[in-house]
């Protein structure tokens, strides 16, 4: 029998090292003569740099201002997605026009942390005064300062999404009911609890003329996308770059890209000739690392008495900060794409807005605009079902596409592939209805359901290309069976703290017969791993990362047959693979794979066809994106005295395809929900009118703790992918999606008489209180 | 700067090293002492993850200066024994899949030690130690199961812990936006911040 362990609770391999201290983080990397960095900021929201003077610094100190920096500049740092009729492709990595409070302007290099810090602190500014503007309102205003004053606009580009205009007005003519409502939709911080960090380390210098080779260690999702930026902007050649990440602490999408400060640590590496390290620290990941979401959405429904769903529209606007994130508009882009979601319509048509203010970029975010689409679709389902008094549960069940109906093309128009929609609705139902009753203590209590489909596993590659994306869909893996017989799996994907370490073992031991303990994930390091243009993000990993390599290990199960088939003198057809052992079918005549290794490393004898050695490489290209689903339902209590919300109950029934490891998948499951409740209750990242962040310490902006998080029952369904090799869909973002919405949805069910018809995130007491104190 | 010779004992060894007045404990322990399972994610007494065991008691390595460790008997999670209290604690995380990323996880790990060394029973550490603590991964759920493994499997031994004993300098943000400092020298009483208000 061979032993299956996809399905199986297998334990984490990599959890030693932060439980005993021997993990190694970017901060953890030492290297002899190495100095430290700090990066000069700048301290107006909106300005032009007319100085920068380090006259003051210490001689122990190197400063490097926008000049200097400027002349090791190739190109401008890149924005990876064209949508609409966007014109901003890249952005400069320094720029005199400073546009956000923290923009990087320079960098101080000393020999410690400390030291650095000082030496920033000592570089003199002139700045000319520009007036900020904040908000998106503010920023389509007339006369609103412009942030891009050739440009003429604020509006950094626009796109529509779904049906025509005119088959929109036909169908909404032809509903009997219209509602509508605004939705805002809070700035909010990804906050991984390890900050951004970079170790670069050039080379010894050589003889004049030479190449330098670098070492960039460094705290990321995607060291590829990290190599391919920084040798765009700087002028390198990919050989001679080498990236790696070391072990990440959270990344949540935040560290998708290298970002200009720590492209100006590589600059001042290869200036110096030395390593140089830069530690971001919280107050400037919470000002300079990518923001997220930011939004107003203009939503209508249009449908029937009978509740029949018929139209949806949606005018976003999205607060893209003060340039483009290397993702641009895409978190809007595909939140008016997967608007739709889980339901039938007649129609659906979407029009999307990128504005430009003088705040930090806001970029991807676990969800990437899936999180904000959910929030979208089901507040307007629940409005509809609150206003025809018809139960939720019954009106999302009478307009979900059934499983049946699947493969199924939603009219933005993107297809989905298989599940039982309806069933994950009802089970949620059934089981937030098992939850035990609240005590009778006189808040007001309500439950709230979200219905997702989550798109993962995206490409193929020319379908990036023919949205605007400029990075492919493809992922791979390289399986290696060592001589002695354990095997080594390369990925280009870029776990921190997936599990992936785990699983993909896991995947690849089945396809060969072997224990995973015997397999081992490669990662991390561009000089070691096949290219990923994405790394590890938008829930690809296993569903991709994951596919390439089972297929990798099908084709070398195929050559592990053929070498045993030729050592047991049988067919190939008739070995069998299992613990570890190579078996003519039905008998006891049996090799271990590792003696086949070691045969296949040795050359001799090999079976004509074969070439030497024992590994395989493969690159997979999806046919389509997956789309993994679920019902999340909760329960809220709301204390309407205070405003204070707590989520008290909390189901979630899913379906992501074949699940490789349940644990990790609960895992996910559980901090994505912590996530989306966090932007439902209580993260918000706030801006002073003259664009000063107010959010700038872990006090100030609150992200949950384990009071806040409630536990979580969890069901799966389990149906495969018909696409991923493996049946895998992919769903780290799932859970943020869902519980955004069902958190708000809840709250707003338990409070049925405020005001909900512009409705801003996240539920906060104060605007929890406003809203039933304060109704016009 | 001027430099001053401190003298501490560091997870059984002593350790005299000569420090700026305004470094932190957590740079001493992890740039200069080489420590470097002690994480620091916020340097603002917010998220725990850099917790220590000063003198028998958890503390924000980030809101200590070196020189106020001076004499002190510091433990950080490279010094936890593999017996007892600390085994069962990273058994459990392990086990109940309490980590991903693990960037929290060496706070998480000292403060329940310390918790479970004062006395302090399952409940109170799962409903309020680790309300200590931010992780951005786990929501929490898998982290309060492995307190409640890890203390089924040490034993809830003692009982009658004093709450000073608890002794974490809590500076976490209300989740209602009351927000309070707690005290940050060495040896205060402790000061947390619990409940909603
Ligand atoms: S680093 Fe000390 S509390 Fe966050
Ligand atoms: S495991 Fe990542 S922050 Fe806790």
């Amino acid at each position: 029998m061979r032993p299956r362990h996809v399905g199986q609770r297998v334990p984490r391999v990599n959890d030693h090292g932060p439980l005993h201290g021997t993990g190694l983080y970017v901060d953890d990397i030492e290297v002899p003569g190495m100095l430290h960095a700090a990066i000069v900021r700048s301290p107006v929201a909106h300005g032009i740099l007319t100085a920068f003077e380090s006259e003051s610094v210490p001689g122990s100190a190197s400063v490097f201002g926008p000049e200097h920096l400027r002349a090791r500049v190739h190109a401008e740092v890149p924005v990876l997605w064209t949508i609409g009729d966007q014109q901003q492709l890249g952005t400069p990595l320094v720029d005199e026009h400073l546009r956000y409070v923290g923009q990087p302007i320079g960098i101080a290099v000393a020999g410690s942390r400390y030291q650095a810090e000082d030496a920033a602190e000592a570089v003199d500014l002139a700045i000319d005064y520009l007036t900020p503007v904040v908000g998106i309102d503010q920023a389509l205003a007339p006369d609103a300062p412009l942030l891009y004053p050739d440009s003429g606009t604020n509006v950094i580009a626009t796109f529509e999404a779904g049906d025509s205009a005119e088959h929109d007005r036909a169908v909404f003519a032809a509903a009997d009911r219209v509602l509508r409502t605004t939705l805002r939709i809070g700035r909010v911080h990804g906050l991984a609890i390890e900050p951004r960090g970079i170790v670069a380390v050039p080379e010894p210098r050589r003889a004049p003329g030479n190449r330098n080779r670098i070492t960039i260690y460094t705290s990321t999702q995607t060291p590829h996308g990290v190599r391919d930026s920084v040798c765009e902007v700087l002028g390198l050649r990919q050989g001679d770059v080498r990236v790696v990440a070391p072990d990440v602490g959270g990344a949540f999408g935040l560290k998708d890209h290298i970002y200009e400060d720590e492209l100006m640590v590589v600059i001042a590496a290869l200036e110096l000739g030395r390593p140089v390290k830069w530690i971001e620290d919280r107050f400037e990941s919470l000002l300079a690392t990518t923001h997220a979401r930011d939004e107003i959405h203009e939503v209508e429904v249009a449908f029937d008495e009978d509740g029949s769903l018929r139209g949806l529209r949606v005018d976003g606007r999205r607060n893209v900060g003060a340039r483009l994130a290397v993702f641009g508009g895409g978190p809007l882009f595909t939140a008016l794409g997967v608007v739709p979601g889980p339901y039938r319509w007649e129609s659906v048509r979407c029009g999307g807005r990128l504005v430009a203010t003088n705040t930090m970029s806001t970029g991807a975010y676990r969800g990437f605009g899936q999180t904000q689409a959910a929030l979208i679709r089901e507040r307007a389902v629940d409005l509809v079902a609150g206003e025809l008094g018809i139960d939720p549960v019954d009106l999302r069940e009478m307009n979900m596409i059934a499983a049946d109906e699947l493969p199924y093309r939603m009219r933005t128009p993107i297809q989905l592939d298989n599940g039982d929609y309806r069933r994950a609705l009802r089970r949620a139902g059934e089981l937030i209805a098992e939850a035990p009753a609240p005590p009778d203590d006189g808040l007001a209590r309500g439950v709230g359901y979200c219905s997702y489909v989550q798109m993962g596993g995206i490409g193929p590659s020319d379908a990036n290309e023919a949205i605007g994306l400029q990075i492919g869909g493809f992922e791979s893996a390289t399986v290696r069976f060592e001589p002695d017989g354990t095997v080594r799996v390369a990925t280009g994907i870029s776990p921190h703290g997936q599990g992936l370490e785990t699983t993909i073992p896991q995947l690849v031991a089945d396809e060969l017969g072997i224990n995973p303990g015997t397999v081992e994930l490669v990662h991390g390091d561009t000089d070691t791993t096949p290219y990923s243009a994405y790394g590890t993000a938008a829930s690809r990993s296993i569903a991709l990362g994951g596919g390439a390599a089972v297929v990798a290990s099908q084709r070398l199960a195929d050559k592990v047959r053929a070498i045993a088939a030729e050592m047991l003198e049988a067919n190939p057809a008739d070995i069998e693979l299992g613990n570890g052992r190579a078996t003519v079918a039905g008998t006891n005549v049996d090799v271990a794979i590792a003696d086949v290794a070691r045969r296949a490393w040795q050359g001799f004898r090999l079976p004509d066809g074969s070439d030497p050695g024992l590994a395989e490489s493969y690159a997979y290209e999806p046919v389509s994106a997956t789309f993994s689903y679920a019902t999340h339902a909760c329960r809220v209590a709301v204390d309407t005295e205070t405003g204070a919300v707590s989520v008290e109950e909390y189901v979630v029934v899913h379906d992501c395809g074949t699940i490789v490891n349940p644990t990790i998948v609960e895992g996910q499951i559980h901090g994505g929900v912590a996530q989306g409740l966090g932007a439902a209750l209580m993260e918000e990242f706030f801006y002073d009118e003259d664009g000063q962040p107010l959010s700038s310490t872990l006090l100030d902006y609150h992200v949950p703790v384990s009071e806040s998080m409630p536990d979580i029952r969890i069901e799966h369904l389990q149906i495969p992918s018909p696409h991923t090799p493996g049946g895998m869909k992919g769903m780290g973002e799932g859970g943020t999606n869902g519980s955004y919405a069902a958190v708000v949805n809840a709250v707003c069910s338990a409070l049925p008489d405020a005001d909900w018809s512009d409705l801003a995130t996240p539920l906060s007491p104060s605007r929890i209180w406003q809203a039933l104190h304060e109704r016009a | 700067m001027n430099e001053h010779t401190i003298r501490l004992t560091v997870n059984g060894e002593n350790a005299e090293v000569r420090v700026e007045p305004r470094m932190l404990l957590s740079d001493l322990i992890r740039h200069q002492l080489g420590l470097t399972g002690t994480h620091v994610g916020c340097e603002q007494g917010a998220c725990g993850a850099c917790t220590v065991i000063i003198d028998g008691r958890p503390q924000r390595s980030c809101l200590v200066l070196a020189v106020q460790a001076d004499g002190t008997t510091v433990e950080t999670v490279e010094g936890v024994e593999c017996d007892g209290i600390e085994n069962a604690v990273q058994t459990a995380l392990h086990e109940q899949h309490g980590l991903q990323c693990g960037f929290c996880t060496p706070g998480i790990v000292m403060s329940l030690v310390a918790a479970h060394r004062a006395g302090v029973p399952a409940a109170t550490a799962r409903e309020q130690v680790l309300d200590g603590h931010l992780c951005r991964c786990t929501g929490y759920v898998n982290i309060r199961a492995a307190v409640d493994a890890a203390w089924e499997a040490a034993g809830d031994r003692r009982t009658g812990y004093r709450q000073e004993n608890l002794g974490q300098e809590s500076h976490r943000q209300e989740s209602h936006g009351q927000e309070s400092l707690g005290q940050v020298s060495l040896g205060q009483e402790s000061h947390r911040q619990g409940g909603s208000e």
